[in-house]
């Protein structure tokens, strides 16, 4: 039985199945333990050769988490293999180690091990030939640009894998030549555009927008305003879901501007207007619409009876259509009487 | 589907879990052999059923995964010494009364030398960074009572920058909110009694959203619900003292139907494969939920709260009160 599991569909199986499977899985458990045994083995006596760098191969093809493993193999790296070979052949072995693990992170791209095993390869390779008697950073170069290439593939498989999203910034944030931050803005509208409901990509936008918001790259008002539109966009078009109003939410901020936040009040209002024939958008309306109108009492209008009857008229509907944070909607309330 | 806790099953099935050495996939899992020990013996505990494990020949295994190389517990005989490991073999030794069999110094040493300076914590020597591993950190020396070796104001300026516009915390700097590191976060956070960090209506918001219509509750906005998000997102609520703010039978009634009512367990969700790391933190739910005859669980360190009161190290979350029936 496996220690921690995710999606494995329950199955009943009957004594005899059972009693076959096992036996099927013999001589594996035995080939298995005893290939861990020898890598052990070696480890212990710190053999650093290339037999036993072949073998931690073959067992993390069958194990790919057994992170021991994945610590000696680069201990045989720094302490056997590297010594003997020249820069050339160090950036090869270490392309290979990154070719070797683009395989495993297909077959496993939730193994955190596997990930950090690339990081330790393309921190740990030499920058390239010299050309003319100079230093060059080709070889860097090449992994790095390659290694984004990867991270995409792998998000084009799971979009919301945060391991992948996660390494991406790791690449972005390392790479020899930095990408310019207007090319990941691109990125994440591609990505939310082919999904609404990437809330992942969202995020990844947020980062990315006061990176060039605070460099000057971006006039942060204008840059709002037509981020405003974009997810008005999600709001009308799809969003039975979250994504869309936790990123309008990002956007409003503590809402300092009056302007911006009566604009999108009467906005969402209209849309709640329409009635949706989703109730999760009817929720997250007047949800936004509390927090938005809370946003206006507190910073533009202290004391508008309107704004606070609005509020608990809302909250108060919220309360009846989703009795599931019922408490929340009459802790609101209660903090709007204070 | 069942309405209620099949105690004597559970018990059976983690007294179950060491006698499949003849299944290749518990071969295949040696590398949380630890981390399976701790979260079997705690999920016994809270079902007030410490003894169906031998305290002794479980004390033997966590000695005999100590790294002597690098003065801390790997997952397995043989296997490095990790952060992960370290921290179930600490809570187990606790947990069994038997803390004196640590070679505290040595420890602590390989727990402050994995701290980079950013502030975030490495697994291990060769240094995957991830909030666990600072929380991992944090919560092993508290429980060590070596707290004060720690470099707070370095720790928590890391866990600043993990914060994100949700409320929420990341795995690191710039990472998406997510759950299990919201946990991490905030029960560090506790521990290092520095909860003004936390933007707290915006993260009891963003973790009351959690909860979907069948009182499952997601790790993040559009996934799917799953019982080990029961303990994360609920130890969050807890701390804060925001428990009512999800639906709690609802949640209940979910943690309940992903029980193996046959052979005993508690899965990822109804009509899946129980495992034991499902089966503590469906558990450990439940006892934050008022569940009856469940024993108090502490969520900042999810050990029983006896244990952690005992340390005096109790903080000031707040679980339902326990039901008599
Ligand atoms: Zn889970």
């Amino acid at each position: 039985m496996s220690i921690e599991q995710h999606n494995v569909k329950r199955s009943r199986q009957t004594p005899e199945a059972l009693a076959e499977k096992k036996q099927r899985e013999k001589s594996k458990i035995d080939e298995f333990l005893a290939l861990t045994d020898d890598v052990l083995s070696r480890k212990k006596k710190r053999d650093w050769s290339n037999d036993a760098f072949e073998l931690t191969q073959r067992l993390l093809q069958i194990n790919p988490e057994f992170y021991t493993v994945w610590n000696y193999r680069r201990n045989i790296l720094l302490n056997g293999i590297f010594p003997e070979s020249t820069p050339e052949q160090i950036n090869n072995i270490l392309s290979n180690e990154l070719s070797m693990t683009t395989t495993a992170l297909k077959a496993n791209p939730k193994v955190y091990w596997i990930w950090n095993h690339r990081r330790w390869c393309l921190e740990n390779g030499p920058d390239g030939p010299e050309r003319d008697g100079v230093p060059s950073m080709e070889w860097r170069q090449a992994n790095w640009d390659k290694e984004l290439f990867v991270a995409e593939r792998m998000l084009d498989a799971d979009a919301r894998n945060f391991l992948a999203w996660n390494y991406r910034r790791y690449v972005l944030a390392n790479m020899p030549t930095r990408r310019s931050e207007t090319s990941e803005l691109a990125y994440t509208s591609r990505k939310i555009g082919a999904n609404f409901s990437n809330f992942s990509a969202w995020h990844q936008r947020s980062k990315t927008l006061v990176g060039l918001w605070e460099s000057g790259q971006l006039d942060p008002i204008q840059s709002r305003d037509d981020e405003f539109e974009l997810v008005s966009n999600a709001l009308y078009t799809d969003p039975d879901d979250q994504s869309a109003w936790i990123y309008h939410r990002w956007l409003i901020g503590s809402g300092e501007n009056k302007g911006q936040l009566e604009r999108e009040i009467q906005l969402i209002f209209e849309l709640l207007q329409e009635q949706p024939d989703s109730k999760c958008k009817r929720l997250w309306c007047m949800e936004s619409l509390v927090h938005y109108k809370r946003l206006l009492l507190q910073n533009h209008s202290p004391g508008s009876q309107t704004l606070k009857q609005e509020c608990v008229e809302l909250l108060s509907r919220l309360a009846d259509l989703d009795p599931v944070r019922y408490v929340r909607y009459q802790d609101l309330k209660r903090d709007l009487d204070q | 589907m069942s309405t209620s806790l099949v105690v004597p099953l559970h018990v059976a099935y983690i007294r179950a879990l060491g006698d499949s050495k003849n299944e290749l996939s518990y071969h295949l899992s040696a590398h949380l052999r630890m981390n399976a020990v701790y979260w079997g013996l705690t999920a016994l505990l809270v079902m007030g059923h410490k003894d169906a494990l031998d305290r002794d020949e479980m004390i033997d295994f966590v000695m005999s995964c100590w790294d002597e190389e690098a003065g801390a517990f790997g997952a397995h005989p043989d296997h490095d010494a990790h952060l992960l490991s370290t921290l179930s073999a600490i809570q187990i030794l606790l947990m069994q009364n038997a803390l004196n069999r640590v070679d505290v110094d040595r420890v602590v040493k390989f727990i402050l030398s994995l701290q980079q300076p950013s502030g975030i914590f490495a697994g291990d020597a060769f240094g995957e960074t991830d909030t666990r591993f600072l929380y991992c950190a944090v919560n092993a020396l508290s429980l060590l009572g070596k707290l004060d070796e720690l470099d707070v104001e370095k720790t928590v300026a890391y866990i600043r920058r993990c914060k994100n516009f949700d409320g929420g915390f990341g795995a690191v700097a710039g990472a998406e909110s997510h759950a299990a590191q919201v946990f991490v976060c905030v029960a560090a956070l506790a521990i290092l009694d520095r909860l003004d960090e936390v933007d707290q209506p915006t993260l009891c918001w963003w973790l009351s959203e959690r909860q979907l219509p069948n009182g499952g509750l997601n790790g993040r906005p559009e996934k799917l619900e799953d019982v080990c998000y029961s303990f994360w997102v609920l130890s969050a609520l807890s701390i804060l003292g925001k428990l009512t703010w999800i639906d709690s039978s609802k949640l209940e009634a979910f943690i309940l139907s992903a029980q193996d009512t046959e052979s005993g367990g508690i899965a990822d969700r109804p009509g899946d494969m129980p495992d034991v790391f499902h089966t503590l933190f469906g558990l450990a739910g439940l006892s934050l939920l008022g569940y009856p005859a469940l024993v108090d669980l502490d969520p900042v360190y999810c050990m029983p709260a006896s244990i952690i009161e005992n340390l005096g190290l109790r903080k000031g979350w707040k679980a339902l009160q326990r039901r008599t029936s």
